[in-house]
C-alpha cells in the first residue's frame, strides 16, 4: 500500500488500545483461510473500507488488519469452510486486493 | 478543476469534474475494459456462446461448456494483477480461474462500464457528478482496478515507488526546463503520472464522502 494520506491521528492509539476479545472475532474456526497480500497500489483507506464492508468487521479490526498487511506483508482476513474462503478471496479479487486461499497452519 | 466527493443532504455522493476529467476516466475506463476483453479472450463472441449454451442441440451446448471453462491465464502483467492467481500451488490456482474468472471479469466489466455511463450521462462541461451508494461501490471498484493497470504501466512494485516516480518526473522538468527538450516518451509517462494522481486523489475523497 502506498504510504498514506495524511488522515486520523486518533488511529494509532485506537490500534494499540484493541482489546484481546476484538482480535478473536476473526479467528474463528475453521481449516481455511483467506489472506491479503500488500501491494503498492492499494490505499490504506480503501483497504479498511473493503474489510469493514465486505467482512462487517470493526473499524478497529479492519484498520488493525490492514496495518498488519502492510507492515508485515501479508494477513489472514478470514477462516472457515474451504467454499466461504473461496468466496472471499474471489470478493477480494473483486475489490482488486491480492488475495490467496490457504489450508490453516500452512505457514 | 475537479472538486472532491461530498455527502449531500439526501445521502447521495457528489463530486465536481471539468469535461477533460470526465473524459480521461471515461477513457481510462473503457481502455481498461478492452485490455481485460483482449487479455482474457473476451469478445463479443460471448453472445453468440450464451446462444448456444441455450441450443436445442445438445452438442452445441457441450461445446458451449467447454468453451466457457476455458480460463486462460493472462498474459498482461496489469491484466495478471487484476486476476491474481488465488493459490499459491498452481493446480488449484487454475482450477479456481476456470471456475471463476469469468465472473469475476464480468463484474470488473460491468463496474468500469458503469462509470462510463455515470460520466457520459453528467455531460461534457464543468459540472457534478451524483452517484447513490451502490454507484459509488462500482465506482470505487472500478477507479482501483483503472489504477492497478496504471501502476503496472509506470512499473510500480513496491510501497513508496510512486513516490519516486514522482520525485524523477520532477528532476526530468527541471533539467528539461534548463534544456527545453521534449521527447514524446516523456510526455506519454507524464500523463499517466498526472491521471494516476487525479484517479487516487478522486478515490480518497470519495471513501472519506462515504465514511
Amino acid at each position: 500500500m502506498p504510504v498514506d494520506l495524511p488522515r486520523a491521528e486518533a488511529r494509532t492509539r485506537t490500534r494499540t488500545d484493541v482489546a484481546p476479545e476484538e482480535r478473536t472475532t476473526l479467528e474463528t474456526e475453521g481449516p481455511w483461510c483467506t489472506v491479503v497480500w500488500n501491494d503498492p497500489v492499494n490505499l490504506m483507506s480503501y483497504v479498511v473500507f473493503v474489510f469493514r464492508r465486505y467482512f462487517g468487521y470493526s473499524r478497529v479490526v479492519a484498520e488493525q488488519l490492514m496495518m498488519q498487511v502492510h507492515e508485515d506483508g501479508r494477513a489472514i482476513v478470514s477462516r472457515g469452510s474451504r467454499e466461504k474462503a473461496e468466496t472471499d478471496v474471489q470478493a477480494m479479487h473483486s475489490f482488486g486486493l491480492q488475495s490467496t486461499i490457504e489450508k490453516a497452519g500452512e505457514s | 478543476m475537479a472538486h472532491a466527493f461530498r455527502r449531500r443532504p439526501d445521502g447521495s455522493l457528489a463530486c465536481r469534474l471539468d469535461g477533460e476529467e470526465k473524459a480521461i476516466i471515461a477513457q481510462v475506463a473503457q481502455e481498461t475494459a478492452d485490455l481485460i476483453r483482449a487479455d482474457l479472450g473476451i469478445d463479443a463472441g460471448g453472445d453468440a456462446l450464451r446462444r448456444a449454451a441455450e441450443s436445442e442441440d445438445p452438442l452445441r451446448r457441450l461445446e458451449a461448456e467447454f468453451a466457457g471453462r476455458e480460463a486462460r491465464t493472462p498474459s498482461d502483467s496489469a491484466v495478471r494483477r487484476l486476476f491474481p492467481a488465488a493459490s499459491e500451488d498452481p493446480a488449484l490456482a487454475e482450477e479456481y480461474r476456470r471456475l471463476g474468472q469469468r465472473d469475476l471479469a464480468d463484474g470488473k466489466i460491468a463496474d468500469l462500464r458503469r462509470v462510463m455511463s455515470i460520466l457520459d450521462a453528467a455531460g461534457g462541461g464543468h459540472g457534478e457528478v451524483v452517484l447513490d451508494e451502490d454507484e459509488a461501490l462500482s465506482v470505487l471498484r472500478a477507479l482501483n482496478d483503472v489504477r492497478i493497470v496504471l501502476a503496472d504501466r509506470l512499473g510500480l512494485q513496491r510501497d513508496g515507488d510512486f513516490d519516486t516516480v514522482r520525485m524523477l518526473q520532477q528532476i526530468g522538468e527541471q533539467v528539461e526546463g534548463a534544456e527545453s527538450s521534449g521527447d514524446d516518451e516523456h510526455v506519454g509517462s507524464d500523463i499517466v503520472i498526472a491521471v494516476y494522481e487525479l484517479l487516487s486523489w478522486l478515490q480518497e475523497s470519495l471513501l472519506r464522502a462515504l465514511d
